[in-house]
Order: structure tokens, then sequence, then C-alpha cells
């Protein structure tokens, strides 16, 4: 039974970091008005480009800068579309998520089914062979603990410094922004290539480091669960960590359910990060106080020539 | 919910035939009758059409590689066309250009073909079709699979052969009858090796994600499996085997360069096997459509295994050929009863030997298999 316990928690990490990286660069981006439905498609392009650049002479590292770089290039076009041109955002980021998609099985069909030399686990030396803590939180690959430092740093980023106010106050009322002096436009663009860098650390994560191979369509719905994520988070980077070991743990434990013969109800794990992120946005409105955390003017193109 | 989910599940779907039941099951009470044989006019010119990229680590390169054996057999060029959805106009357009274009031998490779392949075939009655895991079948057009399970039971066995545990494992996608007989039957041949052997299977629910299949595949490992069979296409399964030191077996193409120390073996499709003699025989006349598609069985080698790697003892190799030779004479089946199912009842006597019938709508694990069929699927 321990060991079992500890097997799962042990594999939640892998499951719950992608989800989280992306999370972290989703919630900048809302926080600064934006709404970044692409987030499936800016994974998708990380995850091809990080295998395609260590296969072609990279390796893994270089790979993982790939990952970063495709997914930010993705934001920035998603961005100009939003910011600068002031497209629908929705309807841009399902586009973004399509463009992802297509350029990702388009660019990669070399790299489609080849393994990669991914990056080792990091076992902490005297901590690592501790009984039951070892396993699960010393014995994790590096970017475990780099998602949980990037929510921290986010955090502090968005609440305690001089640049995440800006980048708050862009997202709850840009017009009032705009009278302090702060450059919207830039804020917003900004905000949004760190999405899609985020988004494209999350991809590369999952085909270099968690499954070292990558094939078509392997983001397999986690940018949703991001975006999800990002609502069940209420907008902060630190319950963003909890919340992906929430969707981590489930999704980790239905394998291992099965492995030990339990009837598991398959289809209903699956369906449990959207039924908790619904009941996070309903739970507020029932409660009639709080409101949802929302940024005000989340998803609202900015023109200045409205201001009121 | 994403669009990426249901394209790949789609995508995939060609892969299972999953109504290949239904579909026997409605032909039969059709009654579709046997046809005269079809005539081909004019010189023969051939067309694959895939359902997704052909590179795809699994059911369609494989079948591509097929599609390259069958212009060396036949000494003609083929034509391609991937990524064709599986609905009918798109389907439709791409079988209406190729037919404008003189082509009257179309090869589909999907099951989710099968609806729009049978229309094309009632629209252009003098051009033959095939199709891969289809459920539909005309006096023009054949749907074919092959008895996977033949495959999956001989590596079963030898899973069993070199399980220390009595554990091994089956990583699968989801619980339709094509792939449950390779569970059953993979169970049953580790069992002849070893008796007693348990399978642990698990369906992801998925057929492509990778991520899922590397870390399903290590709970099997950690529960004790020391063989990994996939019944997928992804090399993390394989990989997971591979870096615990354990077993592991491929599917659809050779997965050797995965696991190249662990590995047992790959169950393979070689689709020329069936593809060559078939558009020989329409080319030079005489061929007519089975009634029920074609469904054709190891002794054909369409579903093979690669060699044994010596991982798998002589001795046990020697039995597996045995076994094999007896499958191909016919005078043994991976489901010759007694076969009993998970919960205890007897699905099939002693003495008797499950039908196709029986097979096609196979819904329950047997005995010895570790994991739960979801119930939808009952």
């Amino acid at each position: 039974m321990i060991d079992f316990l500890v097997t799962w928690l042990a594999s939640t990490p892998t499951f719950a970091t992608p989800i989280l990286l992306a999370c972290i660069g989703l919630i900048v981006c809302e926080r600064a008005g934006v709404l970044n439905l692409g987030a499936e498609g800016m994974m998708a392009v990380g995850a091809m480009a990080a295998v395609a650049v260590t296969l072609t002479g990279g390796n893994p590292w270089t790979g993982i800068l790939a990952g970063i770089g495709a997914g930010a290039l993705l934001g920035l076009v998603f961005g100009l579309a939003v910011v600068v041109l002031r497209a629908d955002q929705i309807l841009a980021g399902l586009a973004a998520v399509a463009i992802g998609l297509g350029a990702a099985g388009l660019i990669g069909k070399p790299y489609v089914h080849t393994t990669v030399t991914g990056i080792a686990r990091l076992d902490i030396p005297g901590l690592s062979d501790l009984p039951v803590v070892g396993p699960i939180l010393f014995a994790q690959d590096p970017f475990v603990y780099i998602a949980v430092a990037l929510a921290l740093l986010g955090w502090f980023y968005l609440m305690r410094t001089r640049a995440g106010l800006r980048l708050r106050a862009t997202g709850e009322d840009p017009g009032a922004a705009d009278v302090a002096g702060v450059d919207v436009q830039l804020t917003q663009l900004a905000a949004v290539i760190v999405s899609g860098a985020a988004c494209g650390l999350a991809g590369a994560y999952l085909s270099v480091v968690a499954s070292q191979v990558w094939v078509e369509g392997m983001v397999a719905g986690r940018g949703w669960i991001a975006i999800g994520l990002v609502i069940f988070a209420r907008w902060s980077p630190p319950r963003a960590i909890l919340g992906a070991l929430i969707f981590g743990g489930a999704d980790a434990l239905t394998p291992r359910l099965q492995a030990v013969g339990a009837d598991v109800p398959a289809y209903l794990m699956m369906m449990l990060p959207y039924l908790l992120t619904i009941a996070v946005l309903a739970v507020p409105a029932l409660l009639r106080r709080g409101g949802n955390a929302e940024p005000a003017s989340l998803g609202l193109p900015f023109l200045r020539q409205d201001r009121r | 919910m994403s669009m990426s989910v249901f394209t790949a599940a789609r995508a995939r779907l060609r892969g299972t035939a999953l109504a290949l039941a239904l579909g026997l099951g409605l032909a039969v009470l059709a009654g579709a009758q046997p046809a005269d044989a079809f005539d081909l006019k004019g010189p023969p010119k051939i067309a694959f059409i895939y359902a997704a990229a052909i590179k795809d680590g699994g059911w369609n390169e494989a079948m591509d590689a097929a599609r390259v054996k069958v212009e060396e057999a036949l000494g003609v060029k083929i034509a391609t066309s991937e990524s064709i959805p599986e609905e009918a106009t798109a389907f439709k357009a791409a079988v209406d250009l190729y037919v404008k274009r003189g082509y009257n031998i179309i090869v589909g490779t999907s099951y989710g073909y099968s609806d729009p392949i049978l229309e094309a075939a009632k629209a252009y009655p003098d051009v033959a079709f095939l199709n891969a895991s289809g459920t539909t079948n005309a006096a023009n057009l054949e749907s074919f699979y092959a008895r996977t399970y033949e495959a999956w039971y001989l590596a079963g066995m030898a899973a069993g052969s070199v399980s220390g545990s009595g554990k091994v494992g089956m990583l699968a996608g989801f619980p339709v009858s094509v792939v449950n007989w390779d569970i059953n039957a993979f169970t049953r041949g580790a069992q002849a090796m070893k008796p007693g052997a348990e399978a642990i299977a698990i369906f992801t629910n998925s057929w492509w994600d990778p991520v899922k299949e590397g870390q399903t595949s290590e709970a099997m490992l950690d529960q004790g499996a020391d063989v990994i069979a996939t019944n997928l296409s992804a090399a993390s399964a394989l990989n997971a085997a591979e870096k615990k030191g354990k077993y592991a077996i491929g599917y659809q193409i050779d997965m050797t360069a995965y696991a190249p120390k662990g590995i047992l073996t790959s169950v393979v499709f070689r689709w020329e096997n069936y593809l060559t003699p078939t558009i020989k025989k329409i080319i030079a006349g005489g061929w007519t459509p089975e009634e029920y598609g074609a469904f054709v069985g190891i002794s054909t080698k369409t579903v093979d295994l690669l060699p044994f790697t010596a991982n798998v003892p002589a001795e046990a190799q020697a039995k597996i050929a045995e076994t094999r030779a007896a499958i191909e004479a016919g005078t043994f089946s991976p489901f010759a009863g007694p076969v009993v199912k998970q919960d205890g009842t007897e699905a099939v006597p002693a003495g008797a030997v499950m039908d196709d019938e029986k097979l096609w709508a196979l819904d329950y694990f047997v005995k010895g298999v570790i994991g739960t069929m979801p119930a939808a699927s009952k």
C-alpha cells in the first residue's frame, strides 16, 4: 500500500509539470487582460521544435530553448493579431491552436517517432535515497523544480513588483493604466509572448523530458487543461501549483489503479479537471461573494481612442 | 474539447475496425449476395488513400511499406493521398479525382472510410475498391483485416517464457473487439508457457499520448510486470521497459530501436501479403470480393512476428514455432476451448473453438487478465 502511494505520488509531477508551466504563462497573460486560448497550439509547436532541434545536432537543452522560442514565436503572431490589430481574442486563440497543430504536424514530419536522449532525473544527493519522501520530492527531473520556482517567481513578479502592478492594472482597467503612463500595448504584447514561451516550454517538456519522442497530437488536450487550471487557480501562480498537483495526481492515479486491477471510471477521471474548473467558477457565484478574481478587462481589446 | 484529441482518436480508429463486428453482423442481416467476378476495364492504375499522415509510426506506415512492396511486385507506380478526412465529402472528392484521371483500383486504409467507400463503390462499379479494417463489402469492394490474435498468442508465449514474476503487461488504446482479442490471446499465450501467468491490461483511452503510455508502462512495471507489450504505436512504452531492464514487445512496425536490449519481438503487419495477390487477381480477372470481407490469418504472414531475439530461450522458440505451425495448419486456435472469462464463467466449452462472430463481438477479458473492461464496451 505504501509502495503504491509512493510510486503514485512520485509519478504525479510528470503529469503536473507541463500543465503548471503553461498555466503560469497563461496567468501572466490573462492578468494583462489577454485571453490566450492558443495554448494547445503553442505547446504543440514547442514539443515539435524541441525534438527537431535535439535531433538535428542539438542537445536536449538547446532543444528546450528551441521549444521556448517556437512557442514565443507563435505567441508573437497571436499577440500582433490581438494586441496590435485588435482581432477577437477568442477567434484568434482558436486560430492559433489550428496554426500550431498544423505547423507542428507539417514541419515535424521528419522527426516523428524518433526517440531522443532526454534530460535525466535529478537525484538530489543524500535526499533522494530517503524512504518515501526521497522518490517523491528529491528524485524528479529538473523541470519539476524549475516549474515550482517559476510559479513562485510569477507570484512575486505579479504581486510584489512595480512592473507586476502595471501589468495587473492593464488587465483590470487598461484605460486607467494608460492614463497612469503604462504602455498598454507593449505590456500586453510582452505578456502574450511570455505565455507563448511558457507553453512552448511545457510542450518541450512533454516531448524531450517526459516521453523522449514526438508524435503528432501528443499534447492531447493538455493546453486546454492548463487554461482550465488558470481559472481553477483563480489567477494565482502558487494556487496553480496546488491545482496542477490535483489535476496531475488524478491523471497519474488512473493507470496505477488500473494496473492493480481496480475498476476505475476512466472517462469520469478524464472529465475531472473540467468538472473542478466549472466548480471553481460556480462556487463564488453561488456564495454571492468575492467574485471569481477574473481580471476585469480580460478578453476586451483596448482602443486608446475609446478611453473614457 | 480539444480538436486534436478528436482528430487523433479518429485518425487512429481506422486501425481498430471497431465496428467491423457490427458491419459483419449487418452484412449477415442484409443477406449480401455473392457477386459475379469483377472485370477490370483498361490498364491497372492504383491509388492508396490514407486517413492520416503516412509516417505515423504505426498503422499508416505499415500500410505504406506494403504499398512499396506492391509497386515492386507489380512493377507499377502507385499514387497516394494522405490525411484525407474520414468523411464522405472529403473522401468522395479524392476518389472522384482519381477516377477522372483513370485510376481503377483504389485502396482505402481506414475503418472510418467504410461508409464513404461503399458509396464510391456504388458510384463507380467499374473501379475495384479495397479497404483495410473496413466494415463494408460489395461486388467491387472488399474490406480486409488480419487475425492479429494469432500473432499475439505467439508473442504471449514468448513473454511467458521470459517472465520471472509471472506477470506481463499490455498497453492498449480502446476496448474494442480487435484490441480485446489481442489482450486475451496474449494472456493465454503467456499462460501456455507459464501456467498461472497474469497479464495487466490497461486502456489509455487514447491512440496518441506518449506521456501517458510511458507512465502507464511504469505503473505496470511497478506492479511487478517484467514484460511490456504495446498495442499502440508510441515508443515510450518500450523505452520505459528498457530503462528498468525489463522486456518489451512492439507492434505494427519493427520497434527494436526503442528497446534494443530488452525487445523480444514485434508483431508486425505485412499487408502486401494480402494486397499483392489480391490486386494481381483483380488485374488478371476473376476477382470476387469475399461476402463478409477478407479476414486473413498468420499463415498468410499478413500479420507476422519478427524473429525472436536471443532474450527468448531456444526451447521456448522451438515450442512457439510448433504452435505457429499448428495454427497455420488449422489444428490449433488461440481461442480453442475451454476459454474461461475473467469472472470464471465459461465462454467456449472444451472441444469447441470461438467462431468469427463471437470474436468480432469479444467484450470480455479471459481469466488471468488483471484489469477491468470499461462498462461502456459491454
